[in-house]
């Protein structure tokens, strides 16, 4: 039987867009917070849990080694984890195993991200999640991974922009109310968010999260180390994670399951059977405003289609009946990748305490959920945190005024561009490594078929399923595929996105219009761009048909296509 | 299921990279490490009472007990050498014109061990626990880098 465990103290510095101190020194900041928040000294902590994302955002190869002294491992079991955007929502995860399995009592859960140090952009980092040779050679951006599951989430349940845009009114206003927050904006309204820079339609500047420095701890405990450290522990009563297939393009865009997977393990774990009743407070993931609510959705707190619905109507602020992100989320408060999902459990904390302050969501919430998504934008990772006993006895009954809206402390050094660029001595450097990608086997045979003029796909006989571009096994079933499958050169627009940015945030000469088409004869959709067409008469469910390029200038690449474009044959 | 590639021209390689550079900032004890280097000419390391231990270069915190520090020990110029090699090979595994010799030294105040040069070593074989001194380049060559030290020298 695992063990009880809960939260007992949470700490954060600032999120800025250039941090002075390194990364050492924001994940010592907001570790010490985190421990003086529940008065414990270092040597009382068993463990260490650590995340942070990419190692090529700071720069350091193994950032798990290099942060460690500032998450205070030195001498002890330390373990970092990552699952990219997921990360600081699952480093709460391995805390809470740490401890219900016993292996350790007291832990510290450290999430660190400092993107400021990726030169020109961070985005650079992410052109590898891409697949090397079958996306990378389209010029793909990050953008067009949102932009496309956002114009057919909005597609197919109709929904209208000022809807999404009033989630980051929303948090942009919660956060005006953080002290650690970035983009805190008391006065922003849907129209100023309407009016921003298009990006990558349909995604507008101000739907997007900042490229922010920052750390957030936690520390965890067990039953009985909590019941010493502190009279108001906030339970973990649920965790869930989940993934969905690596393959973007296959993905259901429009509903997000592998967060609904995790959370109905977190809420069976946590005994949430109506969790539209007993949750009080959520904390979904918002590195984009839509994904708030497709999020909220996945967390199955909304039927499909109807968290925009609420963000409109008010239901998601902060006194609405299910306040989200009254944080201020990533939107809002910033987003370091890894310490923007740990945020999300800070904030829960402090919520459930009624220590929340300026940012107090009304009511006395017993319940509460945080969610974070990542890896290749395919797990789910989901904590539920609840007080089991009404609400915070001391909290209430104090005569003293509340104490100011937490963080207490948020160190942190913001630097301007100015300082950054010229600080004494600072470093510029690349790794300068080189890849080489084999194509392999499936893939291989593929990008034969393309110079030949002819697009091919393996059939799983168990699951029925053609996959292109091909797999040699079958990820559902384990195992090997049966057959080559020659499918069509024409399909249909599943999404489509208008994009007007390189991958450095640099403007296009002339708009990007990438697509995820399904072939006919094949299950799941592909990534490819579209010609020969207006941006403005492109529509999901257009039928298009692949244009090659001519038979002496194909190479086998995915570039043998040239482009799709709409039918000619009607 | 694999096929076994006859003709080795036939292998179907995509180069690529990573477009990142990055920009280290030292932060905030570093801040004070590189311009006390700068300016004085001095390396600064930092004194945890607690712990009874002294950093270089000087840090914000202790990592044995999580106090914050303040970079306020100047340690050397003379140092202990706690180990040395000769390296013969560049990165790429390219012979080096002359060796080079690195040296890992314990200066004089302070427990933490730092790696530099050692600056024309002579005729006489370096012996690991020899007195060595830290080289700092004159003022008017030092921008704010580990290599306004010059190297360790052997003997003082």
């Amino acid at each position: 039987m695992a063990r009880r465990v809960a939260v007992v103290g949470a700490g954060m510095t600032k999120f800025v867009r250039r941090a002075q101190e390194t990364g050492k020194e924001l994940a010592w900041e907001a570790s010490r917070e985190a421990l003086v928040s529940c008065e414990l000294p270092l040597d009382r902590i068993d463990a260490v849990c650590l995340t942070s994302a990419p190692d090529a955002f700071d720069g350091v190869h193994m950032k798990g080694e290099y942060l460690s002294d500032g998450a205070g491992a030195f001498g002890r079991p330390y373990m970092r984890t990552y699952v990219g955007g997921g990360s600081g929502v699952f480093t709460a995860i391995q805390a809470y195993y740490t401890v219900a399995s016993g292996m350790a009592d007291v832990v510290l859960a450290v999430a660190e991200e400092k993107m400021s140090s990726t030169q020109p952009h961070p985005q650079g980092a992410f052109l590898t999640i891409f697949d090397n040779i079958l996306e990378r050679p389209l010029g793909p951006n990050l953008l067009w991974i949102f932009a496309l599951e956002m114009n057919r989430y909005m597609t197919v349940h109709g929904i209208d922009k000022r809807d999404i845009a009033a989630v980051a009114v929303k948090n942009k206003r919660n956060a005006a109310d953080h002290p650690a927050a970035l983009l805190g904006q008391a006065d922003i309204t849907i129209e100023d968010v309407l009016a921003s820079e298009t990006l990558a339609w349909p995604v507008q500047r101000l739907d997007v999260s900042p490229i922010s420095d920052g750390a957030v701890a936690i520390v965890v405990a067990s039953e009985e180390a909590a019941k010493q450290i502190t009279s108001d522990p906030v339970w973990i009563q649920g965790v869930g994670w989940n993934l969905d297939t690596a393959y973007w393009t296959n993905r259901d865009l429009v509903f997000p399951e592998y967060v609904a997977n995790a959370a109905r393990m977190a809420y069976g774990m946590a005994g949430v059977t109506e969790p539209r009743k007993q949750i009080h407070v959520a904390e979904p993931y918002d590195p984009f405003d839509y994904k708030e609510l497709h999020h909220l959705e996945g967390l199955l707190l909304f039927d499909k289609g109807k968290a925009p619905e609420a963000a409109r109507d008010g239901v998601l602020d902060r006194k609405g009946d299910l306040p989200s992100c009254p944080s201020g989320g990533l939107l809002g408060v910033g987003n370091p990748i890894a310490a923007a999902g740990l945020m999300k459990l800070a904030e829960l904390f402090w919520q459930l305490r009624g220590e929340a302050g300026a940012r107090q969501v009304p009511g006395t919430p017993e319940r509460g959920v945080a969610q974070a998504w990542g890896d290749l934008m395919q797990v789910g990772t989901v904590v539920v945190m609840g007080r089991e006993g009404g609400p915070p006895t001391t909290a209430t009954q104090l005569e003293t005024p509340p104490a100011a809206t937490p963080p207490a402390a948020t160190p942190a050094t913001s630097l301007s561009d100015a300082e950054f660029r010229s600080a004494t001595g600072a470093v510029e450097d690349e790794i300068g490594a080189k890849y080489a990608w084999d194509a392999g086997v499936a893939i291989g045979r593929f990008l034969d078929g393309l110079r030949e003029g002819k697009i091919l796909g393996r059939e799983c006989r168990v699951c029925h399923r053609v996959l292109v571009p091909p797999r040699m096994f079958c990820e559902r079933d384990f195992r090997g595929t049966d057959a080559w499958v020659q499918v069509e050169n024409t399909g249909v627009v599943q999404t489509f996105s208008i994009c007007n940015v390189r991958w450095d945030m640099q403007p296009l000469d002339e708009p990007e219009l990438p697509a995820v088409i399904s072939i006919d004869g094949s299950n799941g959709g592909f990534l490819h761009t579209l010609g020969e067409v207006k941006p403005d008469e492109v529509t999901i469910g257009m039928k298009v048909e692949a244009v090659w390029k001519p038979v002496g200038e194909r190479r086998g690449s995915i570039l043998d296509i040239a482009y799709f474009r709409p039918r000619t044959d009607g | 299921m694999l096929e076994k590639i006859a003709r080795p021209e036939e292998i179907r390689r995509w180069d690529g990279d990573m477009p990142v550079r990055h920009r280290y900032t030292p932060g905030v004890a570093g801040d004070a490490f590189f311009t006390a280097l700068k300016d004085r000419g001095v390396l600064l390391g930092s004194r945890c009472e607690h712990c009874s231990y002294t950093f270089v270069p000087a840090r914000l915190f202790c990592e044995r007990c999580f106090a914050e520090l303040a970079a306020d020990t100047e340690v050397g110029p003379g140092g202990e050498l706690v180990s040395f090699t000769i390296v013969f090979v560049g990165i790429e595994g390219e012979p080096l014109e002359s060796p080079r010799t690195i040296g890992a030294v314990r200066l004089d105040g302070a427990d933490a061990v730092v790696i530099h040069r050692v600056l024309e070593p002579g005729e006489e074989p370096l012996e690991i626990g020899e007195r060595v001194e830290v080289v700092v380049r004159p003022d008017t060559q030092r921008t704010g880098s580990v290599l306004d030290i010059e190297g360790f020298r052997v003997g003082g």
